[in-house]
């Protein structure tokens, strides 16, 4: 009885994305961004290509013909590149990091700026399938999650979008215990060699239509815990990928926005 | 951050468990077991023996070829895990150990096996043998539920096997190789630099505390003392996640007891103090804080400013709680349910709010004051004799309350340095080194062994591992409605169980 | 015609009996003969039944050819409506007993056919007895018939002492029966049973309805004498359990019923004391079946809840009788006997198929006989349809009878007395907790036993006979009986009704047929069921259902993908990774401990090197039950009678003076009590 007055008193506290932007979201650092054109000169000084590669603990980072690129699917964000050239590189704020390619999630795009790109045409028709594919999950989908080898913080994001800041309910979307009802496996961790049997049991087990999500730098690429004996350096090998969703571990909000774009109750292409 | 540079006693392989057994028994507290490959397929075995303001090391060198020594459970039951996780990383055969079943990473065959995946040579990538896992309850319609890996619910990964005739949990077994990493493996060869981060990710929940405990072990090889400030700021973003760690504990109790309004509330509690790590430092784990020398720059939340936004959590949090903490309906499930029994407890060494909830276990941050808490002055929590489920929640709810104190403390002497400095030189020296910190779990330690400025050997002895060897023992007459209880009261992180 | 019927059936038991005796049993050719007779003389006396109940009453006076008075036999609707069912029942056992004894082997006990045939003979006489001593003389045959059955097994799997306790308990049985005989043969100085009619109500006609009751329900297993079921039962061989329980018991409630039309009005104690001890009954029956972990004691407890149930019903009849209320002895009445029909043709069947099952797999403890439907179709569907019947579910006659069974003891508005109201309350609560924990018996034997996933050894498919041909027909024609009474409910209920004429008018017992089709419990505007639409309804609204299900699927309902049962992923492990029977049964195990006594040990096995398949720090877990009865009353009463026995050895002291003195005492206390009675 004494939780009724709290309640009111605190009022609503959940999120109204995504119908309306978030005040928090734009506060996280979601993933880092290349401030210096491709073209810079600021790129190759000082020290070289190779210098500014290493920089980088899982080699996310890098410098084609002066070309500076941030694999945001290795990066870990542990922001050691801002701080050491905040020049070329900056923390880029917002929750819209997924992406239903792997490689549009190293940025900038190979021919940023170009009229046409050609990578475009891929993430298209990635997204035509996709979109096909869960057309009959008429905008309810039913949430299988598995471990397969994290460091434990993706499960406090994951179950964070049950508490009532998230309250992923209220859009439909519900985590459920058999994969027998499950619409979208959300997957995380590296990938270990103990879990590559269980992942595959449970995606056998799910209905069809099924999308993956990889939940994290870890399940996309190992992140930091690979290369080690018993990780396969992300899910990608084990599963057939449809969104990835990078961050060490993916804010509740950048996980929300990889499951809505898994379901198609959000174009990605509108939110940027 | 003041630890030793680790001294070992040397001793014969044999004499090993002896001489644990002394250290134990003129008050040593044993606190793990480190196997580390030397060249030539030597293993060298070190006991770490907590005895009052230090750690002991008790090292004994097999040679190649020897693959046998005799065992410590026996003699320090503690020693049950880290003998399996031995046995499965490193092929040395425990003479007299009662059950050297499979644990962290299955593989067929014994000793002799040069092939194991803690050595260095056994190459980029071992696969575990699910053929070398056994099963071991007997009785007239004993039959085997599989609890896992993919259970109901957003759990990390681990296998349960309730070995039962029905509801009772007579005996479990935990298979919890499925998400074994080779982490600390892993650390061998990577710049300290980068160290930390691969420790930051050891027990992703507990990120400040391992990486706290990693460099304070590098930094007293180094002989460094990072600045007053940097070591106050490390103390805030531990105290938040031991806060936050113990908050999500009490949220996977409510949610199995039912309490839904309670869950709603003590998860947007965590979701607030979360928010609260990433605006002091830009991550809602604290990672990418705590550095060698100090930490990465300066809180981005003036203290006064965290400070008011704590306050606010502080105040829910503690109304909150009280309403919990008096509601029948909640408590009854917790009350005798999966009791730790205080001998066990004491013999095992348990660790963290389990062992201060069955009348033992050790706070380091007053057994062995560091960085920070050197100056910083707080109520110790417990200890409690009950050792049910009901007893580790009032641990919490009380280390909670001291966390609260801790962080008003650290964050007022913050202010008083609002420019640092932050971080210092961490040069980085060769040898052997060991750091720890009170992690949410309990006492966490680092065995780190820098060559050429390098990472050689890294073992990170979480708290996690080592209570978790007493899950099996919590089940005296509980059947299987109270697992989820039982399990959130344990309260681990099962990456780095597995490690 | 009756009587040629009779005798020609007798004979025909008889020539087996002999052929039986003169031969081998185990692998002589003629081995199969005596059971075909037992088949022959069943269909012979079943024909008797059926005319019995159709026409009026006779009663043959043999004269005093036997030389102990005059024989009588009496043939009337109650002595053909039993007749009819256990000659019927002869007739499907001895089916399975054919294919049984075809099996070289099987049957290796000297005397099993002519105990047999012996006992189908003695359950005859019986029930057309007319006289004391006829009527005795069978029962007491019937005793020798069953220790020999019992007893005849020599192999591993048979109880050492099981023969005795059912000696015993028959003994017991047909003591309580002579003394009440001749209480009150003394009172009316006849033999004749339906000069016993006469007899007034008063002490002496109340301690010798007790008296029948309890020689009676001895029988049947009413507690406490019910101890003998769970070992008698399941030490017999093969399908002769199925003669013990399914058809010879029934003679118990033959004489129970027939003593109501005897003896009348009983005193209104008795019927609160059969009721409750029905009740009781019941659900310490259905208590100790649903955690038993071996197959045939399981039925042979479940034999015991029946008991139960059906004296339940008797004693709704004892309270009508006992308040002048005849539709309440008709409703009563009427619901034990569906009630004796259904557990006789579900309880055969369960026996003819579990002897099959058991035999074929080597095995009767439940743990091992996993998916037993897979390997044996026929047993399987029997033991399934019987199971369903003794759980009380539509569409089988057990639905029908239990329901008749709670709507009588509904109707303990109607009664007087307010401790015949407790009583039948009580016992309407302890039925509904039996058919609750019956239910739960019945899915573990139906889900994990017949229809359960298969794992561990399953017999060679070239060993499995499931039944062969006459045991395939017999089980065949005992699982259609278990859903085909039930559909033709109204006419088995004209036949009951006629068969129970000599207790009460049929008129009244067809005031349990609202309309040709529609059942009701007597008493009228109080509750209707028809399990003959029923019958009709289910099966075309499961086929409905799947067919607009289909419809619907447009047909994709059809085409699935088949993926391995989801087992969270698992590994796998060692050994039994599903529910066990014993496991099952576990929470029955906790949630009756108070019935039970349920203790659990957890043992930590250290020094197993002997055994060769344990390793050392594993662990033992354990559950036991104690057996309430046998622990508390009988363990402690038989080292009561031991210590009295040592006591009386003091006295023979070998003193002749010592003995006269004894005498002298016995005289003393002789002549003070014929002095002290008027």
């Amino acid at each position: 009885m004494p939780w009724v007055p709290r309640g009111l008193r605190d009022g609503i506290v959940t999120t109204r994305y995504p119908r309306r932007p978030d005040g928090y979201g734009p506060h996280y650092r979601a993933a880092i961004t290349v401030t210096g054109g491709p073209s810079s000169p600021k790129a190759s000084a000082p020290g070289g290509d190779r210098q500014l590669a290493s920089l980088c603990p899982t080699r996310a980072i890098t410098v084609d013909g002066g070309e500076v690129r941030v694999d945001r699917g290795r990066c870990i964000l542990c922001g050691r590149c801002v701080a050491e050239r905040p020049e070329l590189f900056a923390f880029d704020p917002g929750i819209d990091v997924a992406a239903v390619e792997r490689d549009s999630l190293i940025v900038p795009g190979l021919a940023v700026g170009a009229d046409h790109d050609p990578d475009d045409d891929s993430v298209e028709r990635a997204r035509a399938e996709l979109a096909l594919r869960v057309r009959s999950l008429r905008r309810s989908v039913h949430i299988r999650h598995v471990d397969a080898g994290s460091d434990g913080a993706e499960e406090w994001e994951i179950a964070a979008l049950g508490n009532p800041v998230y309250d992923v309910q209220r859009l439909g979307v519900f985590f459920t215990a058999s994969p027998r009802h499950a619409d979208l496996l959300l997957v995380t961790g590296a990938g270990t060699a103990g879990m590559a049997g269980p992942l595959r049991r449970t995606w056998q087990a799910m209905p069809a239509p099924k999308i993956v999500i990889a939940a994290g730098t870890d399940a996309i690429s190992g992140g930091l815990a690979h290369p080690s004996y018993p990780t396969y350096g992300g899910i990608g090998t084990l599963l057939p990928v449809d969104v990835w969703v990078p961050g060490s571990p993916p804010s509740p909000f950048s996980l929300l926005n990889g499951i809505l774009i898994g379901v198609g109750m959000l174009d990605p292409r509108r939110q940027r | 951050m003041t630890s030793l540079a680790a001294v070992a006693r040397q001793v014969d392989p044999d004499d090993l468990a002896g001489a644990v057994a002394g250290a134990t028994d003129s008050g040593g507290r044993f606190t793990g077991l480190v196997a580390t490959a030397r060249d030539g397929g030597a293993t060298s075995l070190r006991a770490l023996i907590a005895d009052g303001a230090s750690v002991e090391i008790i090292e004994a060198l097999l040679p190649a070829g020897v693959d046998h020594y005799r065992a410590l459970t026996p003699v320090v039951p503690g020693a049950f895990w880290y003998e399996r996780e031995i046995h499965d990383l490193f092929g040395l055969v425990a003479d007299g150990h009662p059950r050297l079943d499979a644990l962290v990473f299955p593989l067929t065959g014994d000793g002799g096996d040069r092939l194991r995946p803690g050595r260095p040579e056994a190459g980029v990538r071992v696969d575990p043998d699910t053929s070398a896992l056994p099963g071991h309850v007997y009785g007239e319609g004993v039959f085997t539920i599989p609890y896992g890996p993919v259970r109901s619910g957003v759990f990390e990964t681990v296998e349960y096997l309730v070995e039962t005739f029905g509801e009772d949990i007579p005996q479990l077994r935990v298979r919890p190789y499925l998400k074994h990493r080779g982490i600390a493996r892993r650390f061998t060869g990577l710049d300290p630099g980068d160290g930390v981060l691969l420790a930051e990710r050891a027990e992703g929940t507990m990120s400040a505390a391992h990486a706290i405990a990693f460099c304070g072990a590098i930094e007293t090889l180094g002989g460094v003392d990072p600045p007053p400030a940097a070591q106050l700021l490390r103390v805030v973003h531990a105290e938040l996640e031991r806060i936050a760690h113990h908050l999500d504990s009490m949220i996977r109790h409510t949610e199995g007891a039912g309490q839904a309004v309670a869950y709603a509330r003590l998860s947007w509690h965590k979701e607030r103090l979360l928010r609260l790590q990433a605006d002091l430092c830009g991550h809602r784990f604290a990672r990418g804080v705590v550095t060698l020398g100090g930490t990465t720059g300066p809180p981005l939340l003036a203290p006064d400013e965290a400070l008011g936004a704590l306050r606010a959590i502080e105040a829910d949090l503690a109304r909150d709680l009280r309403t919990l903490m008096t509601t029948p309906s909640f408590l009854d499930r917790l009350r005798t349910t999966g009791i730790v029994a205080p001998a066990v407890a004491v013999v095992h060494g348990a660790l963290g709010p389990v062992g201060r909830g069955s009348g033992t276990g050790p706070d380091v941050r007053i057994e062995r004051p560091y960085g920070g808490y050197r100056q910083l002055g707080f109520a110790p929590a417990g200890p409690r004799d009950a050792g049910d489920a009901l007893a580790r929640q009032w641990i919490r709810a009380e280390e909670v309350a001291g966390s609260w104190h801790l962080l008003r403390q650290a964050l007022d002497e913050l202010g008083a340095h609002p420019d640092g400095p932050w971080r210092c030189p961490a040069p980085v020296a060769d040898g052997t080194g060991l750091g720890w910190s009170e992690s949410p779990q309990g006492e966490l330690i680092y065995l780190v062994e820098v060559t050429d400025g390098h990472l050689a050997h890294v073992k990170a002895r979480t708290a996690s591992f080592h209570n978790f060897a007493l899950f099996s023992h919590a089940f005296g007459g509980d059947i299987l409605t109270d697992f989820v209880f039982i399990e959130a009261s344990f309260g681990v992180n099962l990456a780095g169980v597995a490690g | 015609m009756i009587p040629h019927l009779l005798v020609a059936g007798l004979c025909a038991w008889a020539a087996g009996a002999v052929i039986g005796l003169a031969f081998d049993a185990g692998r002589s050719p003629t081995r199969e003969v005596p059971y075909v007779a037992g088949m022959v003389g069943g269909a012979l006396v079943c024909a008797a039944g059926v005319l019995s109940v159709l026409h009026r009453p006779t009663t043959l006076d043999l004269g005093s050819t036997l030389g102990v008075g005059r024989t009588l036999v009496r043939l009337d609707g109650l002595a053909g409506l039993f007749l009819t069912l256990t000659a019927a029942l002869a007739v499907l056992v001895s089916a399975c007993l054919v294919s049984w004894a075809h099996q070289p082997g099987r049957l290796t006990g000297h005397g099993t056919a002519a105990g047999y045939l012996v006992m189908l003979g003695s359950v005859t006489v019986i029930v057309v007895a007319g006289d004391a001593f006829t009527f005795l003389f069978a029962w007491e045959s019937l005793t020798v018939a069953f220790y020999i059955l019992v007893g005849v097994r020599r192999d591993r799997g048979a109880h050492p002492g099981a023969a005795w306790v059912t000696f015993g308990i028959g003994k017991a049985s047909g003591a309580a029966l002579l003394v009440g005989f001749l209480l009150l043969a003394g009172r009316t100085g006849s033999y004749t049973l339906a000069a016993w009619a006469h007899v007034s109500p008063g002490g002496l006609h109340d301690a010798a309805y007790v008296l029948v009751i309890a020689g009676f329900g001895a029988k049947v297993g009413l507690v406490p004498f019910h101890v003998w079921l769970p070992v008698g039962y399941p030490a017999a061989p093969g399908p002769i359990r199925a003669a013990l329980a399914g058809l010879a018991a029934n003679v118990g409630f033959y004489g129970l019923w027939r003593f109501l039309a005897i003896l009348g009005r009983p005193p209104v104690w008795l019927a609160v004391v059969v009721l409750v001890a029905g009740g009781v009954t019941a659900l310490l029956g259905i208590v100790f079946a649903g955690v038993e972990s071996h197959l045939d004691r399981v039925v042979a407890y479940s034999s015991v809840e029946n008991a139960g149930l059906i004296t339940v019903g008797y004693g709704v009849a004892l309270a009508g009788a006992a308040t002048s209320h005849p539709r309440l002895v008709a409703v009563g009445l009427l619901a034990a006997s569906l009630q004796v029909l259904a557990h006789a043709v579900a309880k055969t069947g369960l026996f003819a198929a579990g002897a099959f099952i058991t035999a074929d797999w080597g095995t009767g403890t439940l743990d091992d006989l996993r998916g037993v439907g897979h390997t044996h179709r026929w047993a399987g569907t029997c033991f399934g349809l019987g199971s369903l019947t003794l759980a009380g579910l539509p569409p089988t006659i057990g639905f029908a009878s239990e329901w008749f069974l709670l709507e009588a003891l509904m109707q303990e508005f109607r009664v007087g007395p307010l401790e015949l109201r407790l009583a039948m309350a009580a016992a309407g609560a302890l039925v509904a907790l039996t058919a609750g924990v019956a239910a739960l018996t019945f899915v573990r034997l139906l889900g994990l036993t017949i229809l359960g996933r298969p794992f561990g050894p399953a017999p060679d498919p070239t060993m499995v006979t499931d039944g062969g041909i006459f045991g395939r027909a017999g089980l065949g024609l005992l699982a259609m009986s278990c859903v085909g009474l039930a559909a033709a409910s109204p006419w088995v209920i004209r036949f009951i009704a006629d068969g129970l004429a000599p207790v009460l008018p049929a008129s009244t017992v067809l005031g349990a047929l609202k309309s040709p089709w529609v059942l009701q419990p007597v008493f009228a505007n109080f509750s209707i069921l028809s399990p003959s639409w029923l019958s009709v309804v289910m099966p075309i609204g499961f086929l409905a259902v799947g067919a607009f299900t289909v419809a619907l699927s447009r047909g994709r309902f059809l085409r699935v993908r088949r993926v391995p049962a989801w087992r969270s992923a698992t590994t796998g492990v060692a050994g039994a990774d599903s529910y066990s029977s014993f496991g099952y049964a576990n929470v029955a195990r906790h949630v009756l401990g108070n019935v039970l006594g349920t203790s659990r040990q957890t043992v930590t096995v250290e020094d197993v090197a002997d055994t060769g398949t344990l390793e050392a720090g594993h662990v033992e877990a354990r559950s036991t039950v104690v057996e309430p009865v046998e622990t508390y009353l009988y363990r402690p009463g038989r080292r009561v009678l031991l210590a009295l026995a040592n006591a009386a050895k003091r006295l023979q002291s070998g003193r002749l003076d010592a003995y006269v003195a004894y005498m002298l005492v016995a005289l003393i206390v002789v002549l003070a009590v014929v002095a002290a009675v008027p």
